[in-house]
């Protein structure tokens, strides 16, 4: 069973300011400003799963255009060389990154998956028997990001089989 | 200077190879613990310093930490771990098992050169 644990939006915030610090926005000049618009629009997601201890999934989405500019500021790459298999390295290690440092935080006996990168809209995204119980969301240079927290009701299946 | 960088994601690759090459490391990339094991053993000079992801497919950074501390030719290695695995219990894993030092994602450049110049790799200041 999985244990109750949560990850608020002030942890969750942290850890993406530490992201923004250290790849996105090293000079301290393009945060990440608040929205509070859970139903802000995204083009691209990517997302690990976390499982044991508690399960759920983090989940990074956003623009095209912020995918690209977060591909050319972690890569030190200009815009315009900025390929489609970079969008795909940078969304999926930013969901790494946020991932693993949720998973810090759970009861030990959690496993993180590899991320998983999909150029589609995060609506697209299914995730069976999970609700979304934290979440940043923000415009970043003028592009919407948010990075999610869904919690999985794995209980709903072990009461079934 | 030569430094492996072991990370299943090339952009983490990418990063930590632009910092080592400004610190006038030659830098060589693996994919996982088992490339990096194949690309050793093709090399004649062994690298000064592997910085080495956790969770990767194939064999993991741990697996290959402890590969590496069980080869006599590769015990000059110095080993760090560059990790989003930030548990206390798994650090303490990662150096019972034969890691020199431990370093968090995300980290700053100024961070991983602090924490190179502690190991005695770069000259201290390298980062002013």
């Amino acid at each position: 069973m999985s244990v109750e644990v949560e990850v608020n939006e002030s942890d969750l915030a942290e850890m993406v300011e530490q992201v923004w610090e250290s790849y996105l926005d090293p000079e301290g000049i393009s945060p990440l400003i608040p929205t509070y618009d859970e139903n802000q629009p995204s083009e691209v997601h990517s997302s690990v799963s976390i499982t044991g201890s508690w399960s759920g999934h983090v989940v990074f989405a956003s623009s095209r255009a912020a995918a690209q500019r977060a591909a050319a500021a972690f890569l030190a790459m200009e815009l315009d060389e900025v390929s489609e298999e970079d969008i795909s390295d940078t969304l999926g290690e930013l969901a790494n990154i946020v991932g693993g440092n949720v998973k810090a935080m759970l009861p030990s006996g959690a496993q993180l998956s590899l991320p998983q990168v999909v150029l589609a809209p995060e609506s697209s995204a299914r995730y069976p028997n999970a609700t979304r119980i934290s979440g940043v969301y923000g415009i970043w240079e003028e592009e919407p990001v948010s990075i999610s927290m869904w919690h999985s009701s794995a209980d709903t299946k072990e009461e079934g089989e | 200077m030569r430094a492996m960088v072991i990370d299943d994601s090339r952009a983490m690759r990418m990063i930590l190879k632009r910092i080592v090459t400004k610190l006038n490391f030659e830098a060589v990339e693996a994919g996982d613990g088992q490339e990096a094991m194949d690309r050793l053993a093709e090399l004649t000079e062994v690298p000064e310093l592997a910085l080495i992801d956790w969770n990767m497919p194939n064999m993991n950074g741990l697996e290959f930490v402890t590969k590496v501390r069980a080869d006599p030719r590769l015990r000059e290695m110095t080993l760090v771990m560059v990790t989003t695995e930030s548990e206390q219990s798994q650090i303490v894993r990662a150096l019972a098992a034969g890691a020199h030092e431990y370093v968090i994602k995300p980290f700053t450049e100024g961070a991983m050169i602090e924490k190179l110049a502690l190991l005695g790799l770069v000259p201290t200041g390298a980062n002013s």
